[in-house]
Order: structure tokens, then C-alpha cells, then sequence
């Protein structure tokens, strides 16, 4: 099969199911429809990582548009790898949602169009097309194509705004070396600044996950997972990829490492005192995106593999959190596990190769802040378990199950998925990291993962058991944060404001202005 | 002595004109445009004489009232004044501009008949003076560049011909039985040009005599948009104005291509006057390049000859609200200073740059001002006056890629075509979706691509026009939340398939840009 069309064939699953959903609104089978494609586009997705040599990449033009912009698809580890992630996740919420009785939306087609373009902007082979397939994507999550339209206004808006950065980074990419395809920018043109420029929509789309504090409103929510941390991510690293693999100086690479930590801190310490599950998901999902952010800043090849880690299962996490489960059930606790980052869960996996990455480079203080956000996060799970009252196998315990199977058993996504993606980011040297059935051995350690998890699944199983009820919580604050939210509103401030804004203007400020204009035009021609 | 006889009967013309009614003042007024006729043989040579063909028939056709009209001492004196402030200007640019050795009187007459048009038309007593005063503007300034620049007698009396155009655009409408052949063939015409532009098969120049025209890759693209522009959104019976446009872009003689535009501003401005001093002004400043360039000392020529460029640019971006300066004028003028900015030295460019930069922060002022002082007016709409403030910034970002054309192209589609209320918006159904889409700032609407190409460009230039665009563009994110569905009102039009070209070349140019950028490359 030529290569143009392998690389289409995602696209074509998505599509082509989008378009049967669209000419049979309403239907039944629908969600089985938009589940089985989306699944076999990610399949399609995992066969072409499998297929693809290790450093291998393939850009595929299909019309020269621009000398710099090219309708294009870059097939490489990391694109693959985390198309791979995303459809897969996208599939496993489109089956949640399929099992939901009662909800008689039908959000299939938006859905299916979400992932297409999620899809497409971790394809896109250059700065420009990622930026319009990235308001695309917007497009297609808000479903907002009248602008005026009220939900989730200010989201998308921030959104929206924060893809400028961006776009200013792919005209810089532009005016440097008159390209911004990913093969043909050279690692030293992005400086800081264009380094923060394209931070912007990383952060705020992780920002978004906790804007979303009142949780979700439908049983299942498919924005942040596949629409906000996906993106996110996948920005991330291929800057980072675009970069060689380092931030342009140390100073930087210390100062994000230190924000992405406290703001981990930060989080994970509102988590502690938060009571609804809900928003305490979401803020625990922010600072392990925070962690994630953090680790990204190592120009070590094993810190590398830890970050992509993180991002990687980040994707499945935020899906995962972002499914209504019943309070009490197995479901719950799983994924509450999961979010906790202790040992056992994936995230720990991650942390743990970062920790060996600093330790290895003498900095293993710089450890310090990610355990107490771990810690904090741990505390904040507790708070809120409880022993599961029935196990039963639903799709949320499933996939929480699979998340901690791939956490004992790292061998299954380490060479497949991890590696393949970390060496796109940086050159990841052979006998840098390596799994075995029991864990995973690195240059500079290693993790024995099965081990780990058994001991973790023996202390649960028994605490659980002698305790019989509810573990210590904390009492939520009274009114639930409410009286303080009415504080921050200031009412008498608003009122006096609302008496003086906007200011009038007396009729000849447009004569100053123009005066103004004048004035500068005349400074203009003057000046030699 | 002799070289100062046509002043004299300026001069003469004047006294006579101002002092009487009826029939003699109009010999008074065609007096006074045999003395600028006068000036220009002796100025540049007597095939110029061509040239007075067109105004003296346009006087002609402006019959005055037998009575003189009352008036009070107010509205004498300021008309007095206007006059005499537009007299001394014009000597002032005579003399500063001279013609070779020839005496200042003899040089200054076009001026003087300019200044005269222009004093009618700011402080007119009736309607027909002002109309008058269009018709010796428009004259006056293919006079005064037919003096700078000289052309053969073809072009010069095709020149002077564009003084009928207000008195044509007051009086004649297109009957309504050709409406719809005249904007069929348009279109036709419209498409060729886009597919001439497409193909790439480049034509140097199309010559009639003396009279020629250009015909590359920018000046068949305008031709395209103006001719939609005309089919599609013009008032009824108003679509030949585009033509005035496609001379005006194409035409290569400076004074043919001025005057084009002038008489087009006149035609604009019948039926809706919103902006109409603003837009004069602005064709002033503009239509003063061709004079410095010919005339001016080197050593303060170009950089004032891209000032006035630049300010020209912003004056007609801050006049075309709506009606038919929006949908002609400013493509026209917006096409004709992307081909004039070609031959600014990069010293200069960066002038116009700045210029540029400053009235589009002037623009968002004027916007915010308009909300904060309450006199009662309609306030502007928000999302066109940010793509105006990109469309200068476009327009001056010349790059080697040609991204500033490119997005210059598509912000002038969509503020003269797309964003116009020519189709109302529907509840529902495709149709409504699409009409929305190509409304909106998403891909793929040709707002986007202007606006996301003219940030690219602009960063090209400079850092601060690249981050003054971007924060322009992010601006435009949050102005549909002021504005909700607001559009510039459209002339009134009959229901028709024609509506819907707007939000359709809307997509196709989002779709392909690319396209477009070939067609301005060739």
C-alpha cells in the first residue's frame, strides 16, 4: 500500500465513520460505530509505530502549498506513539459512553471529529498546519461555530488567544529559515522567548483541566483528555524534539523545572482540601501535568524517556478521571490510585526514572519538591477512600486495571511506545533503558516494578481488610468553599466601579487622538 | 507675458463665477477650465488639450440655477475662507512643486483649479455646486499629475474623461434589464481574470495608442475582486463603478490611474456619504505621490511620498465604513498601494511601516473613543476595524515570500465582500452553517487565513509589527463577544443566487490560499 494512503488511514477510519453517524442521526448503534473506528484507527496507528524502524521518520507532502507550510503528515516515534495513546483513550470513552443508560445526546459525530483532529494536529509536519488544525480542534470540541455562543466561552477564547503564541513561533521558525516543517527547522533556531511562546498554549490547555473544577457535566467527558492534555503533550515534546531535546539554556531549563514543581506543589495542596471528586481529580491530573511539564526541562536521555512517560500516560489518565464512576466502587479506587502517584501506579514509573535521571547527574534534591507533591497527592486520595463496597468488572475498573498492569509490567509499552517516541524528542542511546518482565533497568538504576506492585496490592488489600470502613477524612469547609468564593467576589468594589466604568470621554478626545497621529506621522517623516 | 495669461483668466473665471448665476456662471467655470487647459500645453504639450474634453462636458451637463441662491453671512464666510485656504495651498504646492523653469502662476493654475473643486465641494452653497466641485477635483488632480507626469493625448483626455463620472454616478443607473447580463458578464470576466492569473500565463501589457494597461499578477487579482465586488455587492444599478476601479488598478499612466480613482470616490459617495471628506482627503494624500515623484527634489521626495502612502492607506481605511467605499474604493485603493509600495526603498518601507503600525493602534483608539464618547452615534463595529488595523500591517510587511500581499489579498476580500450584509443569517440548515463559518475567525474563512498570514508576515518584517498583529489577532477573538453578528450594512440589493458569492469565495480563498499567492506571483 503506498505510503500516502497508509498514513491517511486513521483519518479515513475517523472520517468515513463521522460521515456514516452523520447520515443516521440518532441511531442505536452509532457509539458502536464511532467506537469500532476510532479504535481501529488507533490499532492502525500502533501497526505503523510497530512498522517503523527505530529513529525512523517519514514526512509525507500531499500539496506543496507554501514553501514553508506543506500540507503534510510527519510519521515519526512520537507522532505515532501518542496517536497511538489518544485514539486508543478516545475509543475507551466512546465505550463509556456508549454504556451510559439514559443520556439521549448523541455526541458521536463531534466526538469522532474531535479525534480526528486531535489526530491531525499530532500528524501535522509543521508549525503553521499544527496552529490551524489546533483551532480545528477547538472548533471541534466547542462545537461553538457561532462565536457568540455561550459555552464554554472563556475557555475556548483562552484557548484560542493562547494558540497565537504559536503562530508567532512558526513565523519566527519562518523568518529564520524560511520553513516551519519539523525536518527542516536546525535545533539552535528556537531562543527562550519562542521557547515560551509556544509554552503558552501548553499551560493554558493544561489550565483548562482546572478550569473545569465543577467536573463533568455529562457521566463522560471527552475534552480534556483528548482535546487539552493530548495537544498539550504532544507540543511539548515535539518542541522539545524540534530543540534537540534540551531547552535553550540551563537558567531556563532550571526556572520551568522549579515552576512545573511548585505549581505540582500547588495542586496537589489544594487537592488535599478539596472534597468532591470531581474537581479533586481534576487538580490532581494539573499536577501531574505540572510534573510532567517539570521533567521535560532534563536534556538527559533517561529524563527524557520519563517525561514522555508521563505525557504518554497522562492521555489515559485524564480519560479515565474524566469517567463517572460510582462513589464507593472499585472504579473509583483504582482510579483514585492511579492518581495518588505511589508506588505501583504509572505516573510513580515515571517520577522514579526522573529521580534516577537527577541522581545520576548529582541533583537528586531537585527531587524533593516532585516527593512532596507526590506525597501531598497521596494524602489527598486517602482523604477521600474508602473500602470498595462490591468489585465488580466495569469498563472504569478495566481500564484503571490496565493502567496499573502496564505500571507492574513496563515491558509491554516500554519498547513498543516509550522508547520510540523519547528517541524522536532526543537521541536515546542504546542500553539507556531496558525492561524485563519484572521491571525496568536504566543506566542509571532501576525499578522493580512487578515487585513493587505486589507489595503495594498486599498492604492495600490488607489495610482494606482490617480497616472495614472509611478511612479518616477531613471535615470540607463550611460551605463549600462558597462564602469564600462570595468574598473573592468583592460586591462593594464591583458596585463602586460599575459608577465609574467605562469613563466618558468628553467629544475631543477624538481631536487629540487625531493630534496624536499627526504628530507621530510628522516625527516619522523627519527622522533620518 | 504670455505664461501668465492662463492665470489671468483663472483668475477672471473666478471673480465671474463667484459673481454671478445661471448660464454665465457655467461659461465663468469652463473659463476656468481653458485656463487650466491652457496652462498645461504651455506646461507639457498641446495633445494635453485632450484632457479638458471630459470636465468641460461635465460642466456642461451641470446646468446652475437663473437666481442666485440666498445665502447668510455665516455661510459666506466660511465659504470665503475655504476658498481662500484652498488658494493659498495651492500656491503654496505650486511653488514648491514647479515644473521645470516655468513661472509659478503658470504651474500653479491646476492647483488652482483642484483648490477651486475642492472649495466648492467642502463649503458648496446647493447641491449642484458640490457636484461641481467632485467634477474640477477630479479634473484638477489628472491636471496637476498630467503636469508632473506627462501622457499622450489618449490617455490624457481619457483621464480628463473620469470628470463625468460624479455627474454620471448622481444621474445614470444601469437599466434594469442589464442588470443581471451586466453582472453575469462581470463575474465572467472576474473568473478569466482569475484563471489568466492562475495559469500563469504572463501578459506584459495590454496598448491602445498612448493608453496602456498593466496586467500582472496583483492587478488581475484586484480586476477579479473589484468585478465580484461590483456583481455581487454593489448597490443596484451602480455595478459599472467597478469598472472605474479595474482602470484605476490597472491603468499605468499615474494620471489616468488617479483620476480613476477620484472619479470612483465620487460615484461611492452618491449614494451613502459616511466618510466622504475623510475618503477625498485620503485620495489627496494619495494621489500627491505621483507629483513628488515627478516634481519634488530627491532629497525629501520618497520619504514624504511614503508617508503620504501610509497616511493615505490609514485616512481611507478610517473613512470606509460601509456602502460602496467599502466595497470599491477600498480594494481599489488597497491594490494600488500594494503596487505603488513595490518601488519604496527599504529605508522608506520602514517609515510606512511605522506609519502604518500607528494608525492601526489609531484605529483601535478611534474604536474604543467611539464607545466611550456618548454622542450618539453608531458605534464602530469591532472586528472590521481590527482587520483594517491587520490590513495595513499586511500591506506594509513586504516580504521576499510575498505573505503580505497574500494576506492583504484576503483581508481586502473579506472586509469588501465577505463582511457585508448582503445574506441574512439563517437559524438553521447548511446553508446557515456556512454562511456562519465563512463569517467567523475560524478555518477555513478567509478571515482566518488574512489574519493568521498577516501576523506571519508582519513578524517577517519586524518584531513589533509581528507583535502587534498578534495582539490585534487575539484581539479579534473576543470581538465577536461586543459585536455578536454585527456586518457593515450592505447597499440594497434584490433577493438573489448572488449573495451567497460572499460566503462562498469566503472558503474557497480559506481553502486555498495558496492559490491566491500563485495568482499575486504572476
Amino acid at each position: 500500500m503506498p505510503l500516502a494512503l497508509q498514513a491517511l488511514l486513521p483519518f479515513i477510519a475517523l472520517l468515513g465513520a463521522a460521515a456514516i453517524v452523520l447520515r443516521r442521526p440518532r441511531r442505536s448503534g452509532n457509539g458502536w460505530i464511532a467506537c469500532g473506528a476510532t479504535g481501529l484507527a488507533g490499532i492502525i496507528a500502533l501497526i505503523e509505530l510497530l512498522r517503523l524502524a527505530p529513529g525512523e521518520h517519514v514526512d509525507v507532502p500531499y500539496l506543496t502549498t507554501f514553501p514553508y507550510a506543506d500540507l503534510a503528515i510527519r510519521l515519526d516515534g512520537l507522532s505515532l506513539a501518542l496517536a497511538t495513546v489518544t485514539l486508543i483513550t478516545a475509543a475507551l470513552l466512546m465505550l463509556a459512553r456508549q454504556q451510559v443508560r439514559g443520556d439521549r445526546r448523541d455526541p458521536w459525530f463531534g466526538w469522532l471529529l474531535t479525534s480526528a483532529a486531535a489526530c491531525a494536529v499530532i500528524f501535522a509536519d509543521n508549525l503553521v498546519l499544527v496552529y490551524i488544525i489546533l483551532q480545528l480542534l477547538t472548533l471541534a470540541w466547542s462545537g461553538a461555530l457561532d462565536e457568540t455562543a455561550p459555552r464554554r466561552r472563556g475557555l475556548r477564547l483562552s484557548v484560542q488567544i493562547a494558540d497565537t503564541g504559536l503562530l508567532l513561533a512558526a513565523a519566527s521558525a519562518i523568518q529564520s529559515v524560511g520553513t516551519s516543517a519539523f525536518s527542516g527547522v536546525p535545533s539552535d533556531t528556537f531562543g527562550v522567548p519562542t521557547f515560551v511562546l509556544v509554552l503558552v498554549p501548553v499551560v493554558v490547555r493544561i489550565g483548562s483541566l482546572a478550569m473545569v473544577l465543577r467536573g463533568p457535566q455529562a457521566p463522560v467527558a471527552f475534552e480534556p483528555a483528548i482535546a487539552w492534555v493530548a495537544p498539550a503533550g504532544y507540543l511539548l515534546l515535539r518542541l522539545l524534539a524540534v530543540m534537540g531535546g534540551r531547552l535553550p539554556d540551563r537558567a531556563s531549563a532550571v526556572v520551568l523545572f522549579g515552576v512545573g514543581a511548585l505549581m505540582a506543589l500547588g495542586f496537589a495542596a489544594s487537592a488535599v482540601f478539596e472534597r468532591a471528586a470531581p474537581r479533586l481529580t481534576a487538580l490532581l491530573l494539573v499536577a501531574q501535568a505540572a510534573l510532567a511539564v517539570a521533567l521535560s526541562t532534563g536534556s538527559d536521555p533517561l529524563m527524557t524517556v520519563a517525561s514522555t512517560w508521563l505525557w504518554l500516560f497522562l492521555v489515559p489518565l485524564a480519560g479515565l478521571a474524566n469517567v463517572r464512576v460510582p462513589a464507593g466502587s472499585a472504579a473509583e479506587g483504582l482510579t483514585l490510585l492511579n492518581l495518588a502517584m505511589v508506588p505501583g501506579s504509572v505516573a510513580f514509573v515515571g517520577l522514579w526514572l526522573g529521580g534516577l535521571a537527577l541522581n545520576a547527574r548529582g541533583l537528586l534534591f531537585g527531587m524533593i519538591p516532585v516527593g512532596l507533591a507526590a506525597a501531598l497527592a497521596v494524602i489527598a486520595t486517602l482523604r477521600r477512600a474508602v473500602v470498595p463496597r462490591s468489585i465488580g468488572l466495569d469498563l472504569g475498573t478495566a481500564w484503571a486495571g490496565a493502567l496499573l498492569l502496564i505500571a507492574a509490567f513496563p515491558i509491554l509499552v516500554i519498547g513498543p511506545l516509550v522508547v520510540p517516541a523519547a528517541a524522536t524528542v532526543r537521541s536515546v542511546p542504546g542500553g539507556t533503558i531496558s525492561a524485563t518482565l519484572f521491571g525496568i533497568a536504566s543506566i542509571a538504576g532501576s525499578w522493580p516494578a512487578l515487585i513493587v506492585t505486589l507489595v503495594v496490592t498486599v498492604v492495600l488489600w490488607l489495610t482494606g481488610w482490617w480497616l472495614r470502613l472509611k478511612a479518616p477524612t477531613l471535615p470540607s469547609p463550611r460551605g463549600g468553599g462558597k462564602r469564600l468564593a462570595r468574598a473573592l467576589a468583592f460586591p462593594r468594589m464591583r458596585e463602586r466601579l460599575a459608577t465609574v466604568w467605562p469613563p466618558m470621554v468628553p467629544p475631543w478626545g477624538r481631536v487629540v487622538l487625531w493630534g496624536a497621529f499627526v504628530a507621530a506621522v510628522g516625527i516619522v517623516v523627519t527622522r533620518p | 507675458m504670455i505664461v501668465y495669461l492662463p492665470a489671468a483668466l483663472f483668475a477672471l473665471s473666478l471673480l465671474v463665477a463667484y459673481g454671478s448665476a445661471g448660464r454665465r456662471r457655467q461659461i465663468a467655470t469652463i473659463g476656468s477650465i481653458v485656463a487650466a487647459t491652457w496652462s498645461l500645453i504651455l506646461l507639457v504639450d498641446p495633445g494635453s488639450v485632450t484632457w479638458a474634453i471630459g470636465p468641460i462636458v461635465a460642466t456642461l451637463l451641470l446646468p446652475r440655477p437663473g437666481a442666485r441662491v440666498n445665502s447668510s453671512f455665516e455661510g459666506l464666510t466660511r465659504r470665503a475662507i475655504t476658498l481662500a485656504a484652498a488658494l493659498v495651498a495651492a500656491i503654496f504646492l505650486g511653488s514648491r512643486l514647479p515644473i521645470g523653469e516655468n513661472p509659478v502662476l503658470l504651474s500653479a493654475v491646476p492647483w488652482f483649479l483642484a483648490a477651486l473643486g475642492a472649495a466648492w465641494f467642502a463649503s458648496p452653497i446647493d447641491q449642484p455646486e458640490r457636484l461641481q466641485g467632485q467634477v474640477l477635483m477630479v479634473a484638477g488632480a489628472a491636471a496637476v499629475i498630467l503636469a508632473a507626469v506627462p501622457a499622450g493625448p489618449l490617455t490624457a483626455g481619457v483621464a480628463g474623461a473620469m470628470a463625468l463620472m460624479p455627474v454620471a454616478g448622481e444621474r445614470w443607473r444601469l437599466p434594469g434589464r442589464l442588470r443581471f447580463p451586466a453582472s453575469i458578464l462581470f463575474l465572467g470576466l472576474a473568473a478569466a481574470a482569475a484563471l489568466v492569473a492562475a495559469i500563469g500565463t504572463p501578459i506584459a501589457r495590454v496598448i491602445l495608442f498612448d493608453l496602456s494597461f498593466n496586467v500582472s499578477g496583483v492587478v488581475l487579482v484586484a480586476v477579479a475582486v473589484l468585478l465580484v465586488a461590483g456583481a455581487a455587492v454593489a448597490p443596484i444599478g451602480s455595478e459599472w463603478a467597478a469598472l472605474l476601479g479595474v482602470v484605476a488598478v490597472s491603468a499605468t499612466a499615474p494620471g489616468l490611474r488617479w483620476a480613476a480613482l477620484g472619479a470612483l470616490i465620487a460615484v461611492a459617495t452618491v449614494l451613502k456619504k459616511d466618510g466622504e471628506r475623510v475618503a477625498w482627503i485620503a485620495f489627496g494624500v494619495l494621489a500627491i505621490t505621483p507629483v513628488l515623484q515627478g516634481l519634488a527634489t530627491p532629497a525629501w521626495s520618497a520619504r514624504v511620498q511614503a508617508a503620504a502612502l501610509a497616511m493615505g492607506l490609514v485616512l481611507v481605511a478610517v473613512a470606509v465604513h460601509a456602502g460602496m467605499l467599502r466595497v470599491l474604493v477600498l480594494p481599489a485603493t488597497g491594490f494600488l498601494v500594494i503596487q505603488t509600495l513595490g518601488t519604496v526603498s527599504p529605508t522608506n518601507l520602514v517609515r510606512f511601516q511605522w506609519i502604518a503600525a500607528i494608525g492601526a493602534l489609531l484605529l483601535m483608539a478611534r474604536t474604543l473613543l467611539s464607545r466611550l464618547i456618548d454622542d450618539g452615534g453608531q458605534p464602530d463595529i469591532i472586528r472590521d476595524q481590527l482587520l483594517f488595523a491587520l490590513l495595513l500591517l499586511a500591506i506594509s510587511a513586504r516580504d521576499s515570500l510575498g505573505l503580505g500581499q497574500l494576506a492583504a489579498a484576503l483581508l481586502l476580500i473579506d472586509l469588501a465582500i465577505v463582511r457585508i450584509d448582503v445574506l441574512p443569517a439563517r437559524r438553521s440548515g447548511l446553508g446557515a452553517r456556512l454562511v456562519t463559518l465563512a463569517r467567523s475567525n475560524w478555518p477555513p474563512s478567509v478571515t482566518f487565513a488574512g489574519a493568521a498570514l498577516a501576523v506571519i508576515a508582519a513578524l517577517q518584517a519586524a518584531l513589533s509589527l509581528g507583535l502587534l498583529a498578534a495582539l490585534v489577532l487575539a484581539a479579534l477573538q473576543l470581538a465577536p463577544l461586543i459585536d455578536r453578528h454585527a456586518l457593515a450594512p450592505s447597499p440594497e440589493r434584490p433577493r438573489s443566487a448572488l449573495r451567497w458569492i460572499g460566503p462562498m469565495l469566503s472558503i474557497a480563498c480559506g481553502v486555498g490560499p495558496a492559490l491566491v499567492l500563485r495568482m499575486l506571483r504572476l
